[in-house]
């Protein structure tokens, strides 16, 4: 039996795309780039922040927006203590659930912390905003733990 | 089928170059909404979700059904995405159907969109793959050869698909949903537009529309919450055959041939021409008018393109077998929902609900779709009266 030489060859595809976010994210997106936090206000009386376009539970399109505060607590974490160059921070971090005052549900980002020793379910978080907010998520720099010298 | 089914709710969106005003969920909601209230219904009363679209490469969402759940009311009810490239639209209403006349649900709402001006549709056809040459075509560059060889075999005049390209212009200036609006078209003006493929002019080939369409989908007994009379499903079915193969029959496909042969014989229909009062027909390059008038056997082989010439096809010239009331692909094409447009614009045929491009006493009715290198067939037959 002769050896069979069996051929492959990586490749890579790629395309390019837009995206349109729509009034409601877009909306959020804008805000972010006033430094503001906007949520929107569910079927059921609950502010969701970011905000969502049809109610989880009702599929009604909601328009009532509401500004939330920009210090929230942190309802759990991760602790990340050897950060990849893809990592939003590159000190040690956490992602966290944060849940923003005046918000109902909590959102995913990052806190930037000395050490994971800082953190603590139910600690204080304030927003640190990026120095040339764009309207990108990313507005929001990371958290940092409040009343804490960065 | 265990069960009748019927239109009851049909819903689109305008077809534009650019939606950029909505997120691709805001696109498809407002098709479901409005096929929604076309059937008198909300999104509680409906128990499952059918939704369609091209390759999720065109917009660069996997699993775009994920996504959309919330925008169509679907959290917490069964929901399904179908995947047959261009005859998606087609498929993925005969899908919802058959959920129906399976008698498992009694409302279905099916959905299907695209959203060009966020994609990539071009060139996201035909990717560059290792050991082989790279095409680079897009779908034009693909037919024109297989439209070459049609002209040869027939014998056709040059000009067929120009005239198919002046008519179904015509008729889509009648609808204002209708991406392309040219009610002042004419022959010389499609003639002296750029050659893309050739025989492909700019004018002959479909534009690339942003937009959505929906239906409601019910059962006998629930036919009744929409005012207007429901469009009673008489016959549905799908083929399919590899884009090549050696021998393969790429001009007249097989695939084509006996996926009519199947939805006719469950209508009950012999003489698609004299029996049906009209079809929409998937025409996104003018030729594949004469060319489907013969696959799906409104005519011999080799006889299509006659019934073109004659005015066989326009409203405009009174002609007796109207293709393509609402403009078609060739004034619309959101690729994913193109092939379901034509299978509600069937089912407004028939319920009386087509305005001014309404054909006059229409009761009986053919959608169609075709996808992949034309080796996916979806058709389905709609008509007034009960089966």
């Amino acid at each position: 039996m002769t050896d069979v030489d069996v051929l492959s060859e990586a490749f890579e595809l790629g395309f390019t795309y837009t995206r349109s976010t729509g009034p409601v994210m877009g909306r959020f997106l804008t805000a972010l780039r006033d430094k503001r936090i906007e949520g929107i206000r569910a079927s059921d009386g609950r502010v969701i922040v970011p905000p969502m376009e049809y109610d989880p539970e009702t599929a009604a399109a909601l328009d009532e927006f509401v500004e939330v505060g920009q210090e929230g607590e942190v309802m759990s974490w991760c602790w990340v203590s050897e950060p990849r160059r893809a990592h939003p921070l590159q000190q040690p971090f956490a992602w966290a659930m944060i849940k923003l005052d005046g918000a109902d549900v909590a959102m995913i980002h990052c806190i930037a912390a000395t050490d994971e020793a800082a953190l603590h379910t139910g600690a204080r978080v304030k927003v640190r905003w990026a120095d040339e907010p764009r309207g990108h998520i990313s507005d929001i720099a990371c958290f940092e733990l409040a009343g804490v010298a960065p | 089928m265990a069960q009748l089914a019927a239109v009851i709710g049909t819903g689109q969106t305008r077809y534009k170059t650019r939606r950029g005003d909505v997120s691709i969920a805001g696109l498809l909601r407002e098709a479901a909404v409005n096929a929604l209230e076309d059937a008198g219904l909300g999104f509680e009363d409906i128990d499952a979700v059918v939704i369609g679209k091209a390759p999720d490469m065109f917009e660069g969402i996997v699993m775009p059904e994920c996504y959309l759940a919330d925008a169509l009311g679907a959290n917490g009810k069964p929901m399904l995405r179908v995947h047959t490239a261009g005859s998606v639209g087609g498929s993925t209403a005969l899908v919802a159907a058959s959920h129906v006349q399976s008698g498992t649900f009694r409302r279905v709402l099916t959905v299907t969109f695209e959203k060009q001006s966020e994609s990539n549709a071009m060139w996201a056809l035909s990717t560059p793959q290792p050991f082989a040459v790279h095409l680079n075509a897009g779908a034009g560059g693909y037919f024109a050869p297989i439209i070459r060889e049609y002209m040869r075999r027939s014998g056709a005049p040059y000009d067929v698909g120009i005239k198919v390209a002046v008519k179904d212009r015509l008729h889509g200036a009648r609808n204002p949903l209708a991406h392309l609006q040219k009610p002042d078209i004419t022959l010389q003006e499609v003639e002296e537009s750029m050659m893309l493929w050739d025989p492909i002019r700019l004018l002959e080939a479909c534009p690339s529309s942003d937009g959505a369409c929906a239906m409601v989908i019910a059962a006998e007994d629930a036919v009744d919450s929409s005012p207007r009379p429901p469009a009673w499903i008489r016959g549905g079915a799908m083929r399919s055959e590899p884009t090549m193969y050696a021998g393969r029959e790429e001009v007249n496909p097989r695939a084509g041939r006996d996926c009519a042969a199947d939805v006719y014989a469950q209508a009950g229909i012999r003489d698609p021409r004299r029996e049906l009062d009209c079809a929409e027909i998937y025409v996104p390059f003018s030729w594949y008018e004469p060319m489907w008038l013969e696959n799906l056997g409104f005519a011999e082989e080799g006889q299509g393109w006659r019934l073109t010439m004659e005015g066989a096809t326009s409203m405009d010239e009174g002609g007796d077998i109207p293709w393509n009331p609402s403009g078609g692909v060739l004034s619309s094409n959101p690729i994913g929902a193109s092939g379901m447009i034509r299978f509600a614009e069937a089912a407004r045929q028939v319920r009386g609900d087509a305005g001014a491009h309404q054909v006059e006493g229409a009761r009986l009715a053919m959608g169609h779709a075709y996808g992949g290198g034309a080796q996916f067939f979806a058709m389905w037959i709609v008509g007034a009266d009960k089966p």
